[in-house]
């Protein structure tokens, strides 16, 4: 589905992001994967500071239980069972009407090529193993991909809520560099894998961390500062209230990433010539 | 159909050293980017770069006509590399000013020449040549099927910020 209209989104304010950062905004291309808590809040935020051109990719329809933290989503829209998409598109364009929105009601797997052309990926899933998935798809083309995750853990009867943002550059290290994707987390969650009943997740631990992935974004979109470079991992101690960046940096220091480093790991992973004279067909 | 190419900061500033270094006798040095490609969802090809192969010292051809001529050593190596690697090769070079490069009347003769040549070990993939100036590239690349090279209308340097050349 595509959504676009045409009146002006006034950017004066954020002017010192550099010269052209309005039209550098405008022209970028970003898929946020996973419009819950997260995703929902960097929606927003990207919609305000004057993106041009989002792709929106979650397969669930809002329910009740989701409006303690889904940014936009009311009462009215689980009554009438609209997608997680179609909120968030509504947000955007409430704010931008010029932007131009894709929405995918479907598993990011389904649409995975779309993928392929974004400046800038943000995850926010769930699990693991998609968060592996999609940065395996970023790195093929080159696209900084940016990883949001959030938990609350009960321990010793007290709980503890948590997450991180990561950034995963194609030249930097990856979540498997960074100990985001372990196998003990995969095998964790394989042996998981179908047991019913959501993840607690709150609205303020999501902010935070999506305020956070969408700062890394404006530092790779716009030229705005110059001096040193974000650290790729910052952890939210939702208890205590700090935001830091992580310990494991001190081991990252010049790591160059070996997961992703093959030739193979670039492009199509099942070139053919033809293929362009097939998709030129299509278009 | 656009070809555009990617690259990131880090090897655009590795191939702007190691071409930028001097040469015993060539006025210039030149290189091949190791890449992959994809196609798009518009139907655009997107060549992505990954690293560079350096064309060693000695494979240069004393000729003082042109800024670098490669001898036959530099192109087998680079034949080479591209069948074991599978690897789709642009030749890189670097003309030392700001604003957008074009390819020399020298350019245009050799790489014609020589670029359709990588079809004998890679076929399927498309091999190009790119010239990056200071803030700016220009680029070739010669589609399998397609007897005239197409230029890449789009280069990307990935890195923070990010920036289009």
């Amino acid at each position: 589905m595509k959504i676009s209209s045409r009146s002006e989104l006034k950017l004066d304010r954020q002017s010192f992001l550099g010269e052209d950062s309005a039209s550098l905004l405008d022209a970028c291309r970003v898929a946020i994967v996973g419009l819950g808590g997260g995703g929902s809040h960097v929606a927003q935020q990207l919609g305000h500071l004057g993106v041009g051109d989002f792709l929106l990719i979650d397969p669930d329809f809002v329910e009740e239980t989701n409006l303690n933290r889904l940014v936009g989503a009311t009462q009215e829209d689980v009554g009438k069972g609209v997608s997680k998409t179609s909120v968030t598109a509504r947000v955007i364009a409430g704010v931008n009407p010029r932007v131009r929105i894709w929405t995918e009601t479907a598993q990011w797997q389904v649409c995975a090529t779309a993928l392929r052309s974004c400046d800038v990926i943000f995850g926010c899933v769930d699990s693991i193993s998609e968060r592996e998935q999609l940065e395996t798809v970023a790195r093929r083309y080159l696209i900084p991909y940016i990883d949001l995750g959030m938990d609350v853990h009960k321990v010793n009867g007290e709980y503890i809520v948590g997450g991180q943002v990561a950034l995963s550059m194609p030249d930097g290290p990856c979540l498997r560099c960074m100990g985001i994707v372990t196998e003990r987390a995969l095998e964790l969650e394989a042996k998981r894998y179908g047991a019913a009943g959501g993840r607690p997740q709150v609205v303020w631990a999501n902010g935070v961390l999506a305020s956070l992935a969408v700062g890394y974004f404006v530092q790779i979109i716009t030229p705005w500062y110059k001096g040193q470079k974000p650290p790729i991992l910052i952890e939210f101690d939702g208890n205590t209230q700090t935001v830091a960046p992580s310990n494991k940096l001190q081991y990252l220091e010049g790591h160059r990433c070996r997961h992703f480093a093959d030739l193979a790991s670039l492009g199509d992973p099942f070139w053919k010539a033809q293929g362009i004279e097939r998709m030129e067909a299509k278009v | 159909m656009r070809v555009l190419f990617k690259i990131t900061e880090r090897l655009l500033g590795e191939v702007k050293t190691q071409l930028g270094r001097p040469h015993p006798f060539a006025s210039e040095r030149v290189g091949f980017l190791l890449c992959r490609v994809g196609l798009l969802d518009g139907g655009d090809l997107i060549i992505l770069s990954h690293s560079l192969h350096d064309v060693a010292d000695e494979d240069y051809i004393d000729d003082s006509t042109v800024g670098a001529m490669m001898g036959p050593d530099a192109i087998r190596k680079a034949l080479q590399v591209a069948y074991r690697q599978q690897a789709s090769m642009f030749h890189v070079h670097l003309h030392l000013h700001q604003g957008r490069p074009g390819f020399s009347r020298t350019d245009e003769r050799e790489t014609a020449r020589f670029v359709p040549d990588f079809w004998n070990v890679q076929p399927e993939l498309p091999h190009g040549a790119i010239v990056f100036s200071g803030d700016s590239a220009c680029g070739k690349c010669w589609i399998p099927g397609r007897k005239a090279p197409a230029e890449i209308s789009r280069f990307g340097v990935v890195g923070i910020p990010s920036r289009r050349l």
